[in-house]
């Protein structure tokens, strides 16, 4: 977006602090805020001022802290409630898969449009589990028709049972398939009150 | 800024500086740095100019403005803030408010 500017090296001091004080705020607010006062600064105080230039204009930016409790609309942000788009990108990760898989897919869309969700928590709530429980409920019709049974009357052969390994692959496999959509909703569910 | 004295003109201050941006782009576009300068240099109306920039983000998000980068001829590229027509509605019903109760308080605190 920018080409950084030369700054003086008190003004890149205090940007690097308002980095770290920002590190809460998702990263779309974040870098947007960063690249503000960094051009604020290129402006107010380039390289070449005179360090009581510069001083002067970080005094009238103010602490680092101060912008972000701004930002943040209180000192200590506290947990919001769940916006309707949260609730329904978790909804629709959960369930959406039972609406032709789309509507899984528009659950995956309201999770990386919200900002109310950092990239790792997009990540764990497109991968954990794709398609939600309609993968889970795809996973129990696969696995009861892999044994087929032939035969008739007393002498039946079956073909495809479990195999010790294999049922150990299914049972992880079925743990992670039917947990994890829950678990992930919880964690996505959290995350989003956390964020400011 | 603690609680106290200084505390409820903070407040004040911070109800009313929104429309002041507001005010100040009728009719015409600004970057951002104009926007915040302007602001500064208003006797009393802003103590801390980096708070601005989280209000700014504020009215983009509320779509009360919008926003153009441009280049610049020297530096960086900016930031071109516009009023949108909510944000012309909202400052308009601000004025019309505003008028009344600055006649009002100034009569209370005048004493006649």
């Amino acid at each position: 977006m920018t080409t950084p500017a030369e700054m003086h090296p008190l003004a890149e001091t205090y940007v690097k602090e308002l980095r770290h004080a920002a590190k809460k705020l998702p990263r779309a607010q974040r870098n947007e805020l960063i690249a503000e006062i960094r051009a604020h600064l290129a402006e107010a105080a380039p390289a070449c001022a005179s360090q009581a230039d510069v001083l002067t204009a970080l005094e009238r930016l103010g602490e680092p802290a101060g912008i972000l409790v701004e930002q943040g609309g209180g000192p200590a942000p506290l947990a919001r409630r769940l916006g309707f788009h949260e609730i329904a990108a978790i909804l629709l990760l959960m369930f959406g898969g039972f609406l032709v898989f789309v509507g899984w897919l528009g659950g995956v869309f309201l999770l990386w449009t919200s900002d109310r969700w950092t990239l790792r928590d997009k990540l764990i709530g497109t991968l954990v589990v794709p398609g939600g429980y309609a993968t889970a409920a795809y996973a129990l019709v696969a696995v009861s028709s892999v044994e087929e049974c032939s035969g008739s009357s007393g002498q039946m052969t079956c073909t495809g049972g479990p195999t010790t390994l294999g049922s150990i692959g299914q049972i992880a496999l079925a743990v992670f398939v039917f947990v994890g959509p829950l678990a992930a909703a919880f964690y996505l569910a959290t995350r989003a009150r956390q964020q400011p | 800024m603690g609680p106290g004295e200084g505390s409820s003109i903070s407040q004040l201050r911070r109800g009313v500086l929104e429309y002041c941006v507001l005010a100040l782009l009728r009719g015409t576009e600004r970057y951002s740095y104009e926007i915040v300068h302007a602001l500064g240099q208003a006797q009393g109306l802003v103590t801390t100019e980096g708070t601005l920039y989280p209000l700014l983000s504020r009215l983009r998000r509320e779509e009360l403005v919008s926003t153009t980068w441009r280049e610049s001829e020297a530096g960086p590229p900016r930031r071109y803030y516009r009023l949108t027509p909510s944000g012309e509605t909202r400052l308009s019903t601000f004025m019309g408010e505003w008028g009344h109760f600055r006649d009002s308080v100034d009569t209370l605190l005048e004493g006649r």
